[in-house]
């Protein structure tokens, strides 16, 4: 598999976006190849990738998804990592207070004891470890900015607050508040417009009295006291200070001045001073499930804790559809003269597969496409009870309706259709230490070199006669493949089905070469 | 270019016998060499200051300018303290103290490094310029910053490769003395 480069070998997804087969995933309930950019995106767990402390959402939330130990290098944006010195410090048996020595700025190792000559023999000197922040890849540190050493390693450093944090908190404060009276004025409304049909008629019910009414006879206020407007508005200034006199006649001096990335990872305040760049809490990370929004089944689902790179659900389309390589074209890409293209189709499922090429959409199944339309219809009912808890996200997500694209036919080249179909056997791991025995078996033609789950076939197409010189060749066909699904939807049926799916395939061949005249 | 190599090795620098010296270079007290660490001093001497650290696959070169020959006067003068670390190549034409040149960065020639500095991995200074008191080059894009820290010292390093490197490598022996050569002048 190409990993690293751009793979010439394109499928179609479902909703018409081409992908390379290792960005696909596999809906086995639709079943359908489905790409990033048609499934829903959950966040999973909140992260810090430096330390790998899982953070709950809520914690996260109320930490700006920031993490609290770790620091990100406000020069280079790395991570900061705490180096100890060693800080002689004077204990004096007499006095109960510890006097600290002036540290000296420089490394352990110049952690000479000074002992003033005025303090007494019976003085001890110790050593106290002091923290500090240093960036590894540009020798960037918290003492560059003034933050002074702190005992502790971690949990200790000062947050720098802007200047405008106070109006910034008041702002806040006071638009959550209005969004709650809001939301509960809704609700107050829904409740008035529609009165629930309570099952057992209550007291109050009875006698007409309603929550309010009794608040009012005893003397309370109707409603729950609003919030109080405490902002004041900002007031605009036509008063600008103007630029510092020395602005014109001295020169900049760049090394002090901050770029745009070092401002924009501290939006706060955006320094211009290389001065005021202050360490910046790093950002947390999300571990991400997708969820098939046909049928709300989960296709990607990591395992939980941070540490793990390892899945509980992992439907790539890699381990359920047959993989097709491009190995060689036989002839230089000439327009108009027909040629062969040599594939490389892999089984990485534990079943057989019939495979057959071809240049339409192969007509649907009755059986298969009767099976799918009762699987879409039992789908909601069966999967509701769970998700009806998480079910208003999931159904806002639903309700945007996603636009339905044709999938652009792009191909540029006539193809040859197989004369039959073929079988590619199940994957064996184990068959790949055996001797290979080349059984004389009745081959199609078409078929070059068998071994195992791979089968490399040979596929004639003829460029199109009007290609300019240079244009890739794309080859187009429809993959038609038996998949045997193991998940049962409906519960008394045990046995795998089998499916006969097919996808859309693109081979960008290569570019058209000068035409022999 | 004078016919043979003249090395004059101080004494209490350490210099492996498996490092690559060419021309006329002078080792100040405290220096570390380690093995396959590469000093060229072609187009005149070079003095190395006291306390300098040059790793492996290092180099320090004084190249010939095209058309010009060995010159005694033309001395690639470095300073004390200065560290030039695994696999960078130092062309620069004049290197004060307490300099770090991290791994892998070339300093092209006529490029004047004053003291302080520090050159980040993987960076490439080729024109040729003054690095201030202080300047370190950071990032992929070689952006430059002071330094209002100072720099840690190596003596912890430095004390440790002078007791480590003898176990293992065979040393060249200091050949120079200051008080003897004093004497004699």
């Amino acid at each position: 598999m190409s990993f690293m480069q751009p793979s010439p070998v394109k499928y179609a997804c479902s909703c018409g976006i081409l992908n390379p087969i290792n960005k696909l995933f596999f809906c086995r309930h639709c079943p359908k190849l489905h790409c990033g950019f048609c499934v829903t995106h959950e966040i999973e767990s909140h992260f810090c990738s430096n330390c790998l402390e899982n953070i709950p959402s809520t914690e996260a939330k109320h930490k700006k998804n920031c993490c609290a130990n770790c620091f990100d290098c406000p020069c280079c944006q790395h991570t900061l990592s705490a180096r100890a010195s060693t800080v002689p410090v004077v204990r004096k048996s007499e006095e109960s207070k510890d006097v600290k020595e002036p540290k000296d700025g420089d490394s352990t190792g110049e952690a000479t004891p000074p002992v003033p000559a005025s303090s007494k023999p019976s003085a001890v000197p110790t050593t106290k470890k002091m923290y500090y922040l240093s960036c590894l890849s540009c020798r960037w540190t918290t003492r560059d900015v003034g933050i002074p050493d702190q005992g502790v390693a971690t949990g200790t450093w000062p947050d720098n607050e802007c200047l405008y944090q106070a109006r910034f908190n008041a702002l806040v404060e006071y638009f959550q508040a209005v969004v709650l009276q809001e939301k509960q004025e809704k609700l107050e409304f829904m409740r008035r417009k529609a009165p629930k049909q309570h099952k057992f008629p209550s007291l109050t019910d009875r006698t007409g009295l309603t929550v309010s009414l009794i608040r009012r006879q005893i003397g309370w206020n109707d409603k729950v006291p609003k919030a109080k407007a405490v902002i004041t508005p900002a007031e605009s200034t036509s008063e600008v200070e103007g630029l510092p006199a020395n602005i014109f006649t001295e020169q900049p001096n760049l090394r002090n001045v901050t770029t745009i990335a070092q401002r924009h990872s501290q939006p706060a305040d955006q320094p211009t001073a290389v001065g005021s760049l202050y360490p910046q809490r790093r950002s947390l990370w999300i571990k991400r499930s997708l969820r098939c929004r046909q049928c709300e089944h989960n296709l990607i689902k990591p395992e939980y804790h941070p540490t793990s790179i390892k899945y509980r659900i992992q439907l790539f389309a890699s381990y359920h559809v047959p993989e097709v390589v491009m190995v060689r074209c036989e002839q230089p890409l000439v327009p108009g003269k027909s040629n062969a293209i040599l594939l490389k189709l892999t089984n990485p499922t534990m079943y057989d597969m019939t495979i057959r090429l071809l240049t339409a959409a192969p007509p649907e199944d009755a059986q298969v496409s009767a099976e799918t339309t009762r699987v879409v219809k039992e789908e909601p009912i069966s999967s509701s009870p769970l998700l009806k808890t998480v079910g208003i996200t999931l159904s806002r997500q639903n309700s945007t309706r996603e636009v339905k694209r044709e999938v652009i036919d792009a191909s540029n080249a006539e193809i040859v259709p197989l004369e039959s179909e073929f079988v590619l056997s199940q994957r064996d791991d184990s068959k790949e230490f055996d001797e290979y025995v080349q059984l004389p078996t009745e081959e199609p033609k078409f078929i070059v070199w068998r071994k195992g789950n791979k089968v490399l076939v040979r596929l004639q197409f003829t460029p199109a006669e009007e290609l300019a010189f240079g244009t890739d060749v794309v080859l187009g066909f429809f993959m038609q493949y038996t998949y045997v699904n193991t998940v049962t939807n409906a519960s008394e049926k045990k046995e795998p089905t089998t499916h006969a799916l097919h996808s859309r395939v693109f081979i960008t061949a290569g570019a058209t070469e000068q035409k022999a005249t | 270019m004078p016919s043979e190599n003249r090395i004059k090795i101080l004494p209490k620098a350490v210099v492996c016998e498996e490092s690559n010296l060419r021309g006329d270079i002078t080792f100040s007290s405290g220096c570390v060499v380690h093995p396959s660490a590469t000093v060229i001093a072609d187009a005149g001497p070079i003095i190395i200051g006291e306390n300098c650290i040059i790793e492996e696959y290092a180099t320090i070169a004084h190249r010939l300018e095209p058309g010009a020959s060995w010159d005694v006067n033309n001395i690639l003068s470095i300073g004390n303290h200065n560290v030039f670390e695994v696999g960078c190549q130092v062309e620069a034409s004049r290197i004060g103290d307490k300099n770090v040149f991290e791994s892998k960065c070339f300093v092209g020639r006529g490029v004047t490094v004053s003291n302080g500095c520090a050159v980040g991995a993987g960076i490439k200074i080729h024109t040729s310029q003054l690095l201030p008191q202080n300047t370190i080059v950071y990032g992929e894009q070689g952006l430059q910053r002071e330094a209002i820290d100072k720099q840690g010292s190596q003596t912890l390093q430095i004390d440790f490769l002078r007791k480590v490197l003898p176990n293992y490598h065979h040393l060249r022996k200091p050949n120079y003395d200051p008080k003897k050569a004093r004497s004699v002048v």
